[in-house]
């Protein structure tokens, strides 16, 4: 008798697996729910960067470079395939300059020429 | 009957991680083994040395995909104590909560590990859709699913809301019907108990000369858990059940497993329960004072070591870490001495090896 009932218990998850249908997501076809709080894709707001450097140097995967002459001429470089999304950056940041969305990372065939510029200076620039 | 010696690993489908053994068998028999370590060091103590405080949280997390959290764990609470500051009680809670979590879906892992080389399939899916649910608790909560990235030095990165705490509870309501299932299957199941009862048994003589710690330990009735015995806040203040069975078998092995997830579950319920009010984290300063501290944690395989020394500048002066997976190794060899060739999978399954955590 005890058998049998085990044998139904099994039966029943079958059957709750049959209705309940794949537990996968068809990606990017269907629609991948990732929590709001998820470390992804990086989004930088440059007016926020005062190019203290302080997110270079506590990021522990150098995926971060500041190229500085002085005080207002510099340029923050972000190399997406180095990071390891720890969230380091965003936490080291004083500003709010840096933050992680709930968006995916994109991928490259080419990661040592996948550089992002975060931030040029206005003095850089000139 | 001729001896022959046949190479298992470093690649090999039994191995879900790179080990090399040559074993020795006679016909059916095993007669004994050897292993070679070493195919995942990765230089991670030395590298320590080169990279600062703040910098090395991320790359302990590294030494293990499994059991991340604790490494963390211990290696900010090593950093702490050289500092001499005591880290809000919340932030503890927290990281005991992300501990247990992470207990939980090991051990649900390594159920799974083990149903899929006795050849229960069915229960190998069921266990991994079941460790999905704690996944997903770590990752709504930390932001990551195997990387949590959940400690700093000085606290815990994220605080918990009234919103994560009743989702929380709902997964872990659930966990724990599926969980219950789950062990009723692997302990009464005729087929399951075929292939593990009186499978390479070790004797509690055997756990003490080699030094074996954890589940292990626990499955040959060595009563042993740091959560009770030398506990790192909060544990002194959580009442921790040690689950342990005289068998010493690869059955008491998955008895005590499978009991610790459900011990696993009532804690996080009560960590839920107790929360304390407050902050998560406290600023701390970059260097860190001279000095050398020892840490130890209960990993979800045993006793974690940390030895840490600082020389007063940003940087670790030294990094020591000892897993628990390195004592259960040294013993593996003695355990496939007189068992048939059909069991190894059962041994090495039902031991729980964690061989990046052992190389690092």
């Amino acid at each position: 008798m005890e058998k049998f009932k085990k044998r139904l218990t099994i039966l029943n998850a079958v059957i709750e697996a049959l209705i309940k249908g794949p537990e996968t997501v068809k990606y990017p076809f269907g629609d991948l729910a990732l929590p709001e709080g998820y470390r992804g894709k990086i989004e930088f707001d440059p007016d926020k960067c005062s190019g203290c450097g302080l997110c270079v140097r506590d990021c522990p995967a150098d995926a971060l470079q500041l190229n500085k002459k002085s005080r207002e001429e510099y340029t923050l470089l972000y190399y997406p395939a180095r990071c390891a999304y720890c969230g380091q950056c965003e936490d080291s940041c004083h500003h709010g300059a840096i933050s992680h969305s709930n968006n995916l990372v994109g991928a490259t065939t080419h990661k040592d020429d996948w550089v992002l510029v975060f931030k040029e200076s206005k003095a850089s620039q000139e | 009957m001729d001896k022959i010696s046949i190479p298992i690993g470093p690649q090999h489908p039994l191995l879900k991680e790179p080990l090399s053994m040559m074993v020795d068998i006679a016909g059916e028999k095993v007669l004994g083994g050897s292993l070679r370590l070493g195919y995942v060091h990765r230089g991670i103590e030395r590298l320590a040395q080169q990279r600062t405080y703040v910098q090395n949280v991320h790359l302990i997390e590294r030494i293990c995909g499994i059991c991340s959290h604790v490494h963390t764990t211990a290696y900010c609470y090593a950093v702490e104590a050289l500092l001499g500051i005591e880290i809000p009680p919340r932030a503890q809670y927290i990281r005991a909560l992300m501990c247990e979590l992470e207990r939980i879906h090991s051990h649900l892992l390594w159920l799974g590990i083990l149903a899929k080389h006795i050849g229960l399939e069915t229960i190998f899916m069921h266990t991994w859709h079941d460790r999905e649910m704690a996944l997903d608790i770590m990752e709504e909560i930390s932001g990551g699913r195997v990387s949590h990235a959940a400690n700093q030095i000085g606290g815990v990165r994220f605080d918990l809301d009234e919103e994560h705490i009743d989702m929380i509870r709902g997964i872990l309501k659930k966990l724990h019907s599926q969980v219950d299932g789950l062990v009723d299957i692997i302990e009464t199941e005729p087929a399951a108990m075929a292939r593990t009862k009186g499978v390479a048994p070790i004797s509690p003589d055997m756990i003490k000369a080699y030094g074996v710690v954890g589940p292990v330990a626990r499955a040959s009735g060595v009563d042993i858990d740091l959560r009770r015995d030398a506990p790192l806040p909060p544990y002194d203040q959580l009442e921790v059940k040690v689950v342990t069975h005289p068998g010493g078998d690869a059955w008491a092995r998955t008895f005590v497993r499978a009991e610790e997830t459900r011990v696993s579950l009532n804690l996080c319920e009560k960590i839920l329960e107790d929360l304390p009010e407050g902050d998560v984290s406290l600023r701390t300063p970059r260097r860190v004072p001279e000095g050398e501290v020892i840490i130890r944690a209960e990993a979800p395989r045993g006793e974690l070591f940390y030895y840490l020394r600082s020389d007063g500048s940003d940087k670790p002066a030294r990094l020591k870490v000892r897993t628990p997976t390195l004592a259960t190794l040294s013993l593996l060899p003695v355990q496939l001495a007189e068992i048939n060739v059909a069991d190894i999978p059962v041994v090495l399954a039902g031991v729980d090896l964690c061989i990046a955590c052992a190389d690092r």
